[in-house]
């Protein structure tokens, strides 16, 4: 199947992010606040800290097609 | 299986103005489990929480996922809230439509909407294997530690003192007082630092 | 500070530090040292006798910042709480090589001890409250083009502060450091090191435009016929009666404000040249001046951060102590149990530093007023079937929270001993740093288990 030119244009990747409560979920919270515009793509799972973050959810999440991971923390 | 409530929040026109919400509350009814949607105002508001309560026992619930603002803000009053309603604090979980959402998408309203479906789904997916927890007490040991001794630290020290516990002030130098000790006058009134 | 001092539900730990802490909200065990005071403070009088006499009289006095002396045996200054002295062991003589002794022989209360060590004294406490304060930004290295600190007229507020104080070194007359002279002709700079993003900080330390009014006001009280010039950025007086204080020193007093930087100081014979810039005239200026005074910005006390890691609680990149929440929460730290009173958090002037410090007591004495307290219960827990006891946890919990446990069961008809990782829920925060760490699973931390974050995980990648 050939891609078309204006779907790679605006191809957008699906991230998940995991984001300590503390400190980056914080800060996406801010980011809010500020009414900072990004991209919709991005899915936050809270979580206590960046430590909770088991290698074994960004293996399931790639296995379920995401196309990228972001731990903050 | 659990009958999960779903409590949609418009925050007036902070997420409602933005997020098709009852566009969500009709793809959230098809997700499994949720036994109940509801859309709300302002959902923490008195109202909100009493509609809340309500629900809860009216229909059975025993799980809850408030899609609002951001847990950060709002979770220990929804936590009270279902307390209220006789379910544990626990079984409660807020899907973050305003800050992670509305007010970061708000030029984007349909990817937007998209994406409260998403993490309205995401909450209802946790909830569904949420257990009830228990908090455990530890004694209190009513004495206080004020580490530095200028004005600050002095205040602090004479107002828990003054209500009958135990302070002690930790200071460096040989002296309490600080930096207000060194002064002469202070603004505005020009009385004394010491 | 008297009223601290004879309160009977206050006890004072003076020239002492926190050396360690241990435990958690409502249950701190705290290691204090106490510093080497060579004085019985039991049989101490105060009655100076021992500071009149000490020969050691040359030693810079850190309370008067460096305008006054000191001896090696001393009281901060003669208010003192306690109005007790210490011996700094380095500049006491007999401390270094054993020649002197005076003050052993002329104290009539028999309270000096050369052989005095440090002590170290662990207690309990329940809460704790940071009021450490601020310290005034090092401009001598910052800007050399204010002599960098090496004109001897150009001073800071709180060297100002010490000329101007009855008890200071100049018994309170305002005389510059070089030549003892009475200076006819004083220049104020603001902001010196504040909102400076450059060389400097970029907040703005909030009490410097209001104690600059209250400088200049005291050298034209003081010094009849002297002339005043501040140069300033903006004048920012929000407070009661603030404004009120400032345009009285101007319009009363006659205190001159030029609104512009300042480029350059440099000494010429005994004056002191200031150069800057007018911007509202938009004429560069030159004062011929007697003494300078830079007012500097706030910053954190030189070992705060360090004291923040040794607490346990955050600090921002300046190294301010962070509060819970800037607007609903602003005397509390993320940290349980631990509060926040004064400038340590931020920079303040005095009315805000004690209403911040009554916040944190109420902060504390709401804490005292239940015997018990709740824990959060989204802590780790250990599945004790199938744990294999290899406690890799144990050394990734920040909190020291595991602990290898010893349990008994029966296997096939026999009882066998095996360990067990074991988590104490009083020191567990729920971080859950253990639960990635254990291979076979069996440490899960409740309200975030594997379980719900894979649920999560699956739903946001459908
Ligand atoms: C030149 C100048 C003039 C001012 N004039 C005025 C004025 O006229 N009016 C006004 O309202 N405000 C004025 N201020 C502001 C005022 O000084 C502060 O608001 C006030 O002193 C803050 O009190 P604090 O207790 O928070 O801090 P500090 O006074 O700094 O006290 C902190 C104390 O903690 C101790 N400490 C520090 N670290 C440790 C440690 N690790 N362990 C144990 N103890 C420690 C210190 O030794 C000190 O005793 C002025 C400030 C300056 C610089
Ligand atoms: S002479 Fe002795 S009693 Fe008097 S102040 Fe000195 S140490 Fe204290
Ligand atoms: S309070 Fe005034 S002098 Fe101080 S930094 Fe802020 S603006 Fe500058
Ligand atoms: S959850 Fe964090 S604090 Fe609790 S035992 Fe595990 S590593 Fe330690």
């Amino acid at each position: 199947m050939s891609v078309k030119e204006k779907d790679v244009a605006n191809w957008q990747p699906k991230i998940l992010g995991f984001a300590c409560n503390w400190c980056s979920y914080a800060g996406a919270d801010v980011c809010g606040v500020s009414r900072f515009q990004h991209p919709s793509t991005m899915r936050v799972v809270r979580v206590p800290c960046s430590g909770r973050v088991n290698p074994h959810f960004v293996l399931r999440a790639f296995q379920r097609g995401i196309d990228g991971v972001l731990v903050g923390g | 299986m659990k009958r999960i409530g779903v409590f949609l929040c418009w925050c007036g026109s902070n997420i409602g103005g933005v997020v098709d919400v009852p566009k969500v509350a009709e793809i959230t009814r098809t997700f499994p489990g949720v036994a109940f949607v509801q859309e709300n105002k302002y959902t923490c508001s008195e109202p909100g929480q009493a509609a809340m309560v309500q629900a809860i026992k009216e229909h059975k619930i025993d799980a809850v996922v408030v899609a609002s603002c951001s847990p950060r803000m709002h979770l220990p009053t929804f936590q009270k809230a279902v307390q209220t309603a006789g379910l544990n604090p626990y079984m409660v979980e807020m899907a973050n439509l305003r800050e992670h959402c509305s007010w970061v998408h708000s030029a984007e309203p349909e990817n937007a909407t998209q994406k409260a479906v998403e993490l309205v789904r995401k909450a209802v997916a946790k909830v569904a294997k949420l257990e009830p927890l228990f908090e455990s007490y530890i004694p209190v040991t009513k004495r206080a530690l004020v580490i530095g001794g200028g004005i600050a630290g002095i205040q602090t020290a004479l107002d828990i003192a003054d209500s009958g516990h135990q302070v002690v002030i930790v200071e460096k130098e040989a002296t309490i007082g600080g930096r207000m000790a060194q002064l002469d006058k202070t603004f505005p009134t020009l009385d004394c630092g010491a | 500070m008297v009223a601290a001092a004879q309160h009977p539900n206050i006890t004072l730990y003076t020239y002492s530090q926190v050396e360690s802490v241990g435990g958690y909200i409502g249950n701190f065990e705290v290691t204090i040292r106490k510093n080497a005071k060579y004085v019985d403070y039991s049989k101490c009088t105060g009655c100076g006798m021992c500071e009149t006499k000490c020969p050691t009289k040359k030693v810079t006095s850190e309370f008067d910042v460096g305008m006054g002396q000191r001896t090696a045996i001393y009281k901060p200054f003669a208010q003192a709480v306690p109005n007790k002295p210490v011996i700094d062991n380095k500049s006491c003589k007999k401390l270094i090589d054993g020649k002197c002794g005076v003050c052993e022989k002329v104290c009539p209360a028999g309270a000096i001890n050369y052989e005095d060590q440090d002590e170290l004294v662990t207690e309990k406490f329940g809460a704790i409250v940071m009021a450490t304060g601020f310290d005034l930004i090092d401009w001598g290295k910052l800007y050399g083009e204010y002599g960098g600190g090496t004109i001897p007229d150009v001073i800071d507020g709180l060297q100002f502060e010490r000329l101007v104080n009855a008890g200071g070194p100049t018994g309170g007359k305002i005389k510059r450091p070089s030549d003892h002279e009475v200076p006819q002709t004083v220049v104020f700079i603001k902001c010196v090191g504040s909102r400076d993003v450059l060389k400097g900080k970029s907040y703005c330390s909030r009490a410097c435009c209001m104690y600059t009014a209250k400088h200049a006001h005291q050298v034209l009280e003081k010094v009849k016929g002297s002339d005043v010039y501040i140069f300033y950025m903006d004048v920012r007086t929000p407070g009661k009666m603030y404004d009120e204080f400032y345009m009285r020193t101007r319009e009363v007093d006659g205190a001159k404000y030029i609104r512009g930087q300042v480029s350059k100081i440099f000494q010429d014979g005994n004056k002191v040249i200031v150069r800057g810039e007018d911007t509202l005239v938009g004429q560069s200026v030159e004062v011929v001046a007697d003494m300078v005074v830079v007012e500097t910005a706030m910053v954190p006390r030189p070992d705060a951060v360090q004291v923040a890691q040794t607490v346990g609680f955050s600090y921002d990149k300046d190294g301010w102590y962070t509060e819970a929440h800037p607007k609903l929460r602003p005397v509390e730290t993320n940290t349980g149990g631990v509060f926040l009173s004064g400038c340590c958090q931020g920079p303040k002037d005095v009315p805000d530093s004690v209403a911040q410090a009554s916040a944190a007591a109420v902060k504390v004495v709401a804490m005292f007023s239940k015997d018990q307290m709740a824990t959060n219960p989204q802590i780790a827990s250990v599945n004790e079937g199938t744990c294999v006891g290899c406690l890799l946890c144990k050394p990734i919990c920040p909190y020291k929270a595991i602990e290898a446990k010893e349990i008994t069961e029966r296997v096939h008809g026999q009882s066998v001993t095996r360990t067990v990782a074991s988590v104490n829920s009083g020191l567990c925060q729920g971080c859950g740093a253990c639960t990635a760490e254990c291979r076979s699973g069996s440490i899960n931390l409740k309200g975030f288990t594997n379980l719900q974050l894979l649920a999560e995980v699956d739903a946001a990648c459908l």
